[in-house]
């Protein structure tokens, strides 16, 4: 269970509004390798994760990430607070204005609804340990793509706040890639599913 | 920066500081010296975390005033003292 702090992660502080920034960083909010996606992801992996190591680390992250969703969301609240009909329009920012006012709707930049089909839950643990140390990388990208279009410096310092956990846990999950193969046959890691063939530990040579 | 929110920014860095050393424990479970940092980190926050209750209400669900449920007062998480 979780239980709420009425806090962020890392401080948002924004000062000047930016609408067309903020259409850019929604994507981290509901875009495809975003920190709704990642959440989801991890805190439904772990039901069926092996070793206990491997369930926290999931469990933790799967968290952590629910910290950044709401620092995104912040950020966006804060890029579009008190906007005037002519801000809206010289941004580009009607689009988004029309489907949702300046209401925090989980969407990638290019304006697609939050979908599951952007994330994998395999019941394959050397698969979705994978598949999560590449969607920390994926989200490292997107930041890095980000930053690229911020000049407020309260922007860029939430946002490489955010980029430098991504490479953080891509660290962890790659611990946890080598924890799961050091029980495994290191003849053939792939023989068995370490999530359904449960027997595969109790093989080890 | 306002008093309060330099108050919350340093229990933010202790706790998170905690957070780092809890989720590196999660693969490194007998870290002793990992151990020690992450229940330090978290000593550090606590007096100042009372502090912070007391002068501007709960960080979790609690009372803290017998006469109000101050946990509603703004500002919340993501707005700043002048949106309230």
């Amino acid at each position: 269970m979780f239980i709420y702090e009425k806090k962020l992660q890392y401080p948002v502080n924004i000062k000047t509004p930016n609408p067309k920034l903020a259409k850019l960083i929604i994507t981290q909010y509901g875009g495809p390798d975003g920190e709704l996606g990642a959440s989801m992801r991890y805190l439904s992996q772990r039901f069926t994760m092996p070793m206990p190591e491997l369930k926290g680390t999931l469990t933790d992250i799967g968290t952590e990430e629910l910290n950044h969703l709401e620092m995104i969301g912040a950020i966006v609240y804060q890029l579009t607070k008190n906007l005037t009909e002519e801000q809206i329009k010289a941004a580009g920012f009607e689009d988004y204005f029309v489907d949702h006012t300046t209401g925090i709707y989980p969407q990638s930049a290019s304006g697609v609804p939050w979908t599951a089909a952007g994330m994998q839950s395999k019941g394959d643990a050397i698969t979705d340990l994978h598949e999560n140390m590449a969607a920390e990388q994926k989200a490292r990208s997107t930041y890095d793509n980000i930053l690229r279009f911020c000049d407020d410096y309260d922007v860029k310092d939430a946002i490489r706040f955010l980029r430098a956990r991504e490479v953080v846990h891509y660290q962890r999950f790659g611990e946890n890639l080598r924890l799961l193969t050091d029980k495994l046959d290191s003849k053939n890691f792939y023989a068995f599913n370490p999530e359904f063939d449960k027997a595969c530990f109790r093989n080890k040579k | 920066m306002t008093k309060r929110e330099t108050l919350l920014k340093k229990i933010s860095t202790y706790q998170f500081a905690a957070l780092d050393m809890q989720i590196y424990l999660d693969t490194h479970p007998n870290d002793r010296a990992a151990l020690e940092k992450a229940e330090k980190y978290k000593a550090m926050a606590r007096p100042l975390i009372e502090q912070y209750e007391e002068q501007y209400g709960p960080l979790t669900k609690k009372v803290t005033d017998t006469n109000t449920w101050t946990w509603v007062k703004g500002p919340w998480p993501w707005e700043s003292e002048d949106d309230c």
